[in-house]
């Protein structure tokens, strides 16, 4: 931790750059929290048909004392300083939480295929079924049931049996009928269990189409919904933080203190926290600033195309895609492209310059 | 060396086969199907209410055709009151309140029956009174708690007073089911076996047959839609790949060179700037500058001017083929650049360290001697790797230049099969994908063996 305070420290006083784009998305950040609080004169979903394609900075249409558009109106007359400052809250809500809960579930997934390898995991053949089977019956009763009662529109009561049972069931399975099924040799016998192997097919499945069409895809089943979407997101987007991972554990296990602090019998869980994590954060969080930004991408892309994300989300791409009715409103792509660039912009100069004084620093 | 490739394609194909499984079988569990939407808009217009029976009627016909009466997968699992044929109830609001009932209450044989005899009440009164019924109805259908159908037929019986005979049965109906109601019984699944009269096996048999099915949007064979589709993608993705290499190849090779400081200076920096403008927003910039009245307008803005007048000879035909394409290919090509340009410049100077390169420049050979013979082709090889990857992920920008530019290819069919859920077209275009991608990496692991002797004896 401490190191990688040193090297945001390092990258801060040696690049101008940096320096830049670090204040300029806190900024944007500090804005997009206090958002809702600021005086805008006009909300991002109210339709202004007086007004509508107004340009922007249009004095002639200036009136003291009344509301004005700044940046101008689209096609049913929405605000555009409005939608794009709104549409900055819509990209960060979006893709702020759903880039951590990727890199925890890709961190996750990319060292235990890394740690454990293929032969290293090994558990009893009894309790590996009747964890597959409990897991079976947590995914029938923890999520299928709940929303087949939400589609059907059931009351609470109904809910908390079905949550009831997603635990209850699996708990049996594996504390009660595990020690039951060690009474056959068969079940006894001890099983390698494939992580690697696993986690490399599944990476492999999942990008063999790329992600862009995956999501739209896999986003064109269901109804949109911005909770719907977060996790098609998360679930396109962990492969390759899982992938850095994997190789950064690799590379950390061959190492010198790696193998001392196996040899002195620290357990599976010092081993990962105390001396793989650290030394793969650095990397780690670069990539994931990066996803950020692809993220944010994604976000605008699909909200251009109007697929999976539902049409009253304040978003840069809503308010871009309004252009397709009157090309010559230039102000619709400017303004909301211009601020997307510049935050993609911002978020790859931030890790280009960390990844640059992070080699720095490990090479001195 | 035939051998290698015939692991690899062996190997490839679980990949093939395990995401077009997922996405099918995701895409099926979704609620909602294509074409119910067109059956229920007939609900308020020209028929009226009177044509309801032909209209389930032509929805029963619909799933038949299309095999959506069967079971999705070889087994199911679902609560043990639910009924087999729950699927083939139309319209949709109906199938969602019988299988609410059938949840809520367990026993199929009295929902049914309680079912019939609210339709009945609903039949014998007359249309004028109907709209008394309306909110007592509503509230069944809305929420069919054993409290709420209780409170809402004691009022209906109070209402209509002519029809005796149905109100009774109603009553009569109403309190067998909540007397055998069973409150847990949606709790208790049941594994159901399909055999292989099933969706699935049956997309999975046409599959490996060459068979994508028949669109439901366009009522045409899948494979004849993609197939024209494809032919316009290609070209696009054919030629700004093989532009976007020249000019990457070409800036690369004099940053590398000695005196290319200046030219690194230049281009680097605006090649991070052009990176993080997002393709969409490049296009649409193209588009306002470039092909629209308020600025320059240079190209023709939408289409592929497919109605002219006279004929035209294969030369006028391709110029103007080049005239509508221009803009999508100058954005492909634009957006393609930083990334490309960046990765051949890194693999070059990544050799320009090598002792070889220090050797030829000592023997006295020319700087673009050096690059042009003796770097490049070392340089080539993470190269070839690099653009394998790099086609099949073209088609993610392909997806949106001809939303953007209403070109009739791939992406654009992809775009309105995603709205309009035609699942046979999307399952289509998602095999084509991946199968492109797949034979994308065989066809670099043969350049890799061609570019390098040393991986061409390793494997054989």
């Amino acid at each position: 931790m401490s190191r990688l305070f040193h090297t945001l420290r390092q990258a801060w006083q040696e690049f101008l750059a940096f320096r830049v784009a670090l204040l300029y998305l806190l900024l944007l950040t500090l804005l997009v929290l206090v958002l809702p609080w600021l005086p805008l004169p006009f909300h991002p979903n109210e339709l202004d048909l007086e007004h509508v394609f107004q340009r922007p900075f249009d004095w002639e249409a200036y009136q003291q004392g009344r509301p004005f558009h700044w940046l101008g109106t689209d096609t049913l007359g929405r605000d555009v300083l409005a939608n794009t400052l709104f549409g900055a809250r819509t990209a960060w809500a979006i893709s702020f939480p759903v880039m951590v809960l990727t890199t925890l579930l890709g961190v996750g997934l990319g060292t235990s295929a890394g740690l454990y390898g293929d032969k290293k995991a090994r558990m009893s053949r009894g309790r590996a079924l009747m964890l597959l089977l409990a897991a079976l019956v947590a995914f029938y009763y923890g999520i299928y049931l709940p929303l087949q009662l939400t589609s059907l529109r059931f009351d609470t009561t109904a809910y908390t049996y079905a949550l009831t049972l997603a635990l209850l069931l699996p708990g049996i399975l594996v504390f009660g009928i595990t020690p039951l099924l060690k009474r056959w040799d068969f079940f006894c016998e001890e099983i390698a269990l494939p992580v690697d192997q696993a986690v490399l097919r599944l990476i492999e499945m999942l990008t063999s189409i790329p992600r862009l069409i995956l999501i739209l895809v896999l986003a064109s089943f269901a109804p949109p919904s911005l909770l719907l979407l977060s996790l098609l997101l998360i679930f396109t987007f962990w492969t390759g933080i899982a992938r850095l991972a994997r190789a950064e554990t690799l590379r950390i296990r061959e190492l010198p203190y790696f193998e001392a602090a196996t040899g002195i019998g620290a357990t599976q869980a010092q081993l990962i926290y105390r001396h793989a994590l650290p030394n793969m954060l650095a990397p780690i969080l670069v990539s994931s600033v990066f996803g950020l930004a692809s993220l944010m991408l994604l976000e605008s892309t699909l909200s251009f195309l109007n697929i999976g994300v539902s049409t009253d989300l304040a978003s840069w791409g809503r308010m871009i895609s309004g252009i397709r009715s009157n090309t010559s409103a230039w102000w619709l792509v400017a303004f909301p492209g211009a601020l997307l660039s510049l935050t993609v912009l911002g978020l790859q100069t931030l890790s280009h310059y960390f990844l640059k004084s992070s080699r720095g620093n490990t090479r001195l | 060396m035939a051998s290698y490739l015939l692991k690899r394609i062996l190997l490839a194909i679980p990949v093939l086969w395990g995401i077009a499984t997922l996405i099918f079988l995701l895409s099926r569990l979704m609620p909602g199907i294509y074409g119910a939407e067109l059956l229920g808009q007939s609900d308020s217009g020209y028929f009226g209410k009177a044509d309801a029976n032909s209209r389930e009627k032509a929805y029963r016909q619909f799933l038949h055709r299309t095999g959506q009466d069967l079971p999705l997968f070889y087994f199911s699992l679902s609560p043990a009151t639910e009924p087999d044929t729950l699927h083939l109830i139309f319209p949709e609001s109906e199938r969602l309140f019988l299988k609410r009932l059938s949840w809520q209450y367990g026993d199929w044989q009295l929902v049914s029956s309680f079912h019939n005899s609210l339709k009945y009440v609903e039949q014998a009164t007359p249309v004028a009174q109907r709209n008394r019924l309306a909110p007592y109805l509503q509230t069944i259908y809305q929420n069919p708690t054993p409290k709420g159908i209780e409170r809402a037929v004691t009022a209906l019986s109070s209402l209509a007073p002519n029809q005796v005979a149905q109100k009774s049965q109603l009553q009569h109906h109403t309190a067998q089911l909540l007397e055998g109601q069973n409150p847990y019984a949606y709790l208790m699944p049941a594994l159901r076996w399909h055999g292989t009269a099933n969706q699935y096996h049956r997309w999975l048999v046409g599959l490996a047959q060459g068979e994508f099915g028949t669109s439901f949007r366009l009522k045409r064979p899948v494979s004849a839609v993609l197939f024209e589709a494809v032919g316009t993608t290609w070209w696009l993705l054919l030629i700004s790949m093989v532009v976007a290499t020249a000019i990457a190849l070409e800036l690369s090779l004099r940053m590398v060179r000695r005196g290319g400081h200046s030219w690194r200076k230049a281009v680097l920096p605006s090649l991070f700037l052009l990176d993080s403008i997002p393709l969409f927003v490049l296009a649409m910039l193209l588009l306002v500058l470039l092909a629209s009245p308020a600025f320059l307008q240079l190209f023709p803005v939408y289409g592929m001017g497919y109605f002219q007048e006279a004929q035209l000879t294969k030369a006028q035909a391709l110029g103007q083929w080049l005239q509508f394409m221009a803009l999508p290919l100058l954005c492909l090509v634009l957006a393609n650049l930083p990334y490309l340009t960046s990765q051949f410049y890194h693999a070059l100077t990544d050799t320009a360290n090598q002792d070889y390169i220090r050797t030829a420049r000592a023997k006295g050979l020319s700087e673009s001697t050096v690059i042009r013979k003796h770097m490049l082709r070392n340089a080539l090889l993470p190269v070839i790797t690099l653009l394998s990857d790099f086609l099949p992920a073209l088609v993610a920008g392909a997806v949106i230049i001809e939303t953007v530019f209403a070109i009739p290819g791939m992406g654009r069919l992809l775009i309105d099969s995603v709205l309009a859920r035609d699942y046979p077209v999307i399952m289509g275009i998602v095999v084509l994908v991946a199968a492109f991608k797949l034979l994308s990496h065989l066809l670099a692991d043969l350049l890799y063996a061609t570019a390098d002797p040393r991986i061409r004896h390793a494997t054989t």
